[in-house]
């Protein structure tokens, strides 16, 4: 905690600290009440984890499914809800985000400009297993974003390389889906790029950054990091310590800070802790640090927790030479759940639906109790000849040369095994199995090619059986995969229906808000789907800014 | 295909900047992204660079072979990607640049698009780019000419080939100025 210094360097009512969904939906929010606000930002771009992701934002019976003519209703959303979450939700949190999301999502429509559309064909997560669950229409994605309009903001707002620039959700799907890159329109996605036309997660963001600093001119300041909360003699929040060209930066905040500064991928010791686990790699840029989790605190704040198990954590691996940001970049893998492909640990099995991560994450962690480790922390992506010659390895299209020192290449199943220092018995038992069962369509070990969703991301649209093929054509190739992390992480600040950081003696902390991953996840509980970190950002940014701005 | 072509002048002979030129191992470092470069032989060569690709930074080989040693004012050059599906090639050339030439040929004023200007001002203001004068024309003044194009391949060529446009002309610029000024540095301390 930093003392008050005798002269503030900028005052505002609402500080945003962090640039992503949660940060820039407080501001506008507290905007547009009249308050006066501030952005304070880490990295030299706008825009945060969301700028860098899918950018989809799971809303039940949303406005423009219904426009489409696809059925729902909100009892149904808070029953998939409510299966997610797996009883570790806060009933009151999850209750305040379900009656408020499609209010604050409307407003952002409605004031701020964003052009809302609903991703057709795209399965809930869990569907048609879980109550309430649905076929089509509850992500929320925006339409093509025209970059040039950022004006001198245009290159310091994030693009992100873990999506294909300029496509939208249906095109991808229309050219074959995620397996089947051979096949999409590049002249098309160039011709996209060439213009700046965004879409995903770089275009949603670039649609707030221009309601919010553009449009609003809310000031908002790169590379100025936060490093401490100015609080009064009452504990109250009155202001931060950033830093800004190596030198302190005071910034008075007469109403309220919102911490938005995601969560902890990249403190390796808040990882391995928090989310117990030996390993800890993250996909996205390195700002997100834990701050929220050492600035609260500092204050009093409480941390709370959902179960790590079944959040967002994946496989993924490092191509030699490949950066973003100056930093080696981890791609997560899908290429394990397409055809030809499968996954094996240490001793040469499978150990999971390699297609569909909400079934294989909890076995990533498994802990193996006689042995004392972690089987399945250390695994090789597996694939055939059949695979090399219909999909990528990342960008890495068919056909062309694999990178050095990546790829371990063998002619037969039982020469890669050895290779691999794996049981070269157990591997080819492993994948006659495997291969039988594919060549039937099925997989009755771990029900591989059972769940839409992962049919519609993951597979080849175009093959017989999406997402199941044998591995029978040499050369054989296995990748080490590694875990990966997309920034939805088990522990955050504890925070109350207004979005107020919580004291560890029960009582809000006046002045300081969390949102977005920096708030723990009690409206979400145990599990995760995809789009409700970005639901969740807009709610409580939204609910944080109105609140902040109307302190007296 | 992202192509680009660059001039600058100096005050300085021909055969000097063509001596300096002609020998690899003497501005190799100044091209952007250079990694390591190994020569096979007079003709051809090894390079290693690492290039921006949209977010993404890619460690990317090329075979180089020189089609043409034009002694004292062209060299030719085509290249192939390694690991990576490209191919193009590129060339330099040096000329005196009297007052007569360059009457009689101005210098030819890239047509760059919004992007492009505003990567190169990017370029310029973060990469730290050598500044320097350009020496105009006149009796003793040389010009050098670097031009660069390089065509994607593979199925994803027409985006790669978008996400390399803007870049390409500040690698030609950085690479033909930062040669320039290295060899008015020399020059500057021979004569002092």
């Amino acid at each position: 905690m930093a003392g008050a210094p005798a002269r503030w360097d900028l005052e505002a009512d609402v500080v945003s600290i962090g640039s992503g969904l949660g940060g820039l939906c407080a501001a506008i929010g507290a905007h547009d009440l009249g308050a006066s606000c501030v952005v304070l930002e880490k990295a030299g771009k706008l825009g945060g984890l969301s700028g860098f992701g899918g950018g989809e934002v799971f809303v039940p019976a949303n406005d423009a499914m219904k426009a489409l003519g696809l059925e729902d209703t909100l009892e149904e959303g808070r029953r998939y809800y409510e299966f997610i979450a797996a009883g570790y939700a806060s009933e009151p949190h999850q209750k305040k985000l379900l009656d408020t999301m499609h209010e604050a999502v409307r407003y952002f429509g409605a004031k701020a400009g964003l052009r809302w559309k609903a991703c057709q064909g795209l399965p809930d997560y869990y569907y048609p297993l879980a109550p309430g669950s649905k076929a089509s229409g509850r992500y929320l994605s925006v339409e093509l974003f025209d970059g040039k309009s950022l004006g001198e903001w245009q290159h310091r707002t994030w693009l992100t390389p873990i999506m294909p620039p300029g496509a939208l959700h249906e095109e991808m799907y229309a050219w074959g889906g995620l397996a089947k890159v051979t096949t999409w329109d590049y002249e098309l996605l160039g011709k996209r790029i060439a213009e700046d036309l965004r879409s995903f997660g770089p275009g949603m963001m670039a649609a707030f950054v221009k309601a919010a600093v553009i449009d609003r001119e809310i000031p908002a300041f790169v590379e100025t990091p936060v490093r401490a909360l100015v609080a009064d003699a009452s504990g109250a929040v009155i202001g931060v310590r950033a830093e800004r060209g190596g030198r302190d930066f005071f910034v008075r905040a007469r109403k309220g800070v919102v911490l938005a500064v995601g969560g902890y991928d990249h403190n390796k010791e808040m990882a391995c802790m928090f989310e117990e686990m030996p390993d800890w790699n993250g996909v996205f840029p390195a700002y997100l640090d834990g701050d929220h989790l050492v600035m609260g605190p500092e204050l009093g704040a409480a941390i709370a927790s959902v179960p790590p198990t079944n959040l967002a954590l994946f496989y993924g691996y490092q191509i030699p030479g490949e950066e973003v940001e100056g930093r080696p970049f981890w791609r997560s893998s899908w290429e394990g759940g397409v055809p030809h492909a499968i996954w094996v640990n240490k001793t040469g099995e499978r150990f999971c639906d390699e297609s569909f991560y909400k079934e294989y994450q909890p076995k990533l962690r498994l802990w193996d109790g006689k042995k004392q480790e972690q089987p399945n922390t250390d695994v090789f992506l597996i694939f055939d000849g059949n695979y090399r010659e219909r999909y990528p390895l990342g960008s890495f299209m068919p056909g062309q040369e694999l990178p050095e020192g990546m790829v371990i290449v063998a002619n037969t199943p039982r020469e890669l095994a050895q290779r691999l220092e794996i049981d070269p018995d157990r591997f080819e038992k492993t994948l006659a199995r495997f291969n039988a069962n594919a060549e039937q369509g099925e997989d009755p070990d771990f029900g591989r090619g059972s769940m839409p969703w992962a049919i519609r991301l993951v597979g080849d649209l175009d093959y017989k059986n999406p997402l199941l093929g044998p591995l029978n054509k040499p050369p054989y190739h296995a990748v080490r995969l590694r875990p990966v992390s997309v920034g939805i992480n088990s522990h955050g600040l504890k925070w109350d229906l207004d979005a107020r950081v919580l004291h560890v003696r029960g009582h809000p902390i006046p002045g300081l808000y969390a949102v977005g991953n920096s708030a723990a996840l009690l409206d979400i509980g145990g599990g995760y789907q995809s789009g409700t970190s970005n639901s969740r950002a807009i709610t409580w940014g939204w609910v944080a800014g109105r609140h902040a701005a109307s302190r007296a | 295909m992202p192509e680009a072509e660059y001039s600058t002048t100096a005050r300085l002979p021909v055969p000097v900047i063509w001596s300096y030129v002609r020998e690899m191992d003497n501005w190799a470092r100044f091209l952007r992204g250079y990694q390591s470069h190994e020569k096979h032989g007079e003709r051809d060569s090894l390079w290693v660079l690492k290039g921006d690709v949209g977010m993404v930074t890619r460690t990317v080989k090329f075979r180089v072979h020189v089609d043409e040693w034009g002694e004292p004012s062209r060299v030719c050059f085509t290249l192939k990607g390694v690991n990576e599906p490209m191919e193009g090639g590129g060339e330099f050339r040096l000329e005196p640049w009297t007052d007569a030439s360059a009457a009689a040929t101005p210098v030819p004023k890239p047509e760059l698009g919004w992007f492009a200007r505003l990567v190169r001002w990017l370029y310029r203001l973060f990469a730290g780019r050598t500044e320097r004068a350009d020496a105009g024309s006149g009796a003793d003044v040389s010009r050098l000419t670097f031009s660069l194009r390089v065509k994607p391949g593979g199925p994803m060529g027409p985006m790669v080939d978008a996400l390399m446009k803007p870049l390409m002309l500040p690698v030609a610029e950085e690479l033909a100025d930062r040669i320039m000024a290295e060899l008015e540095k020399q020059h500057a301390k021979q004569t002092t």
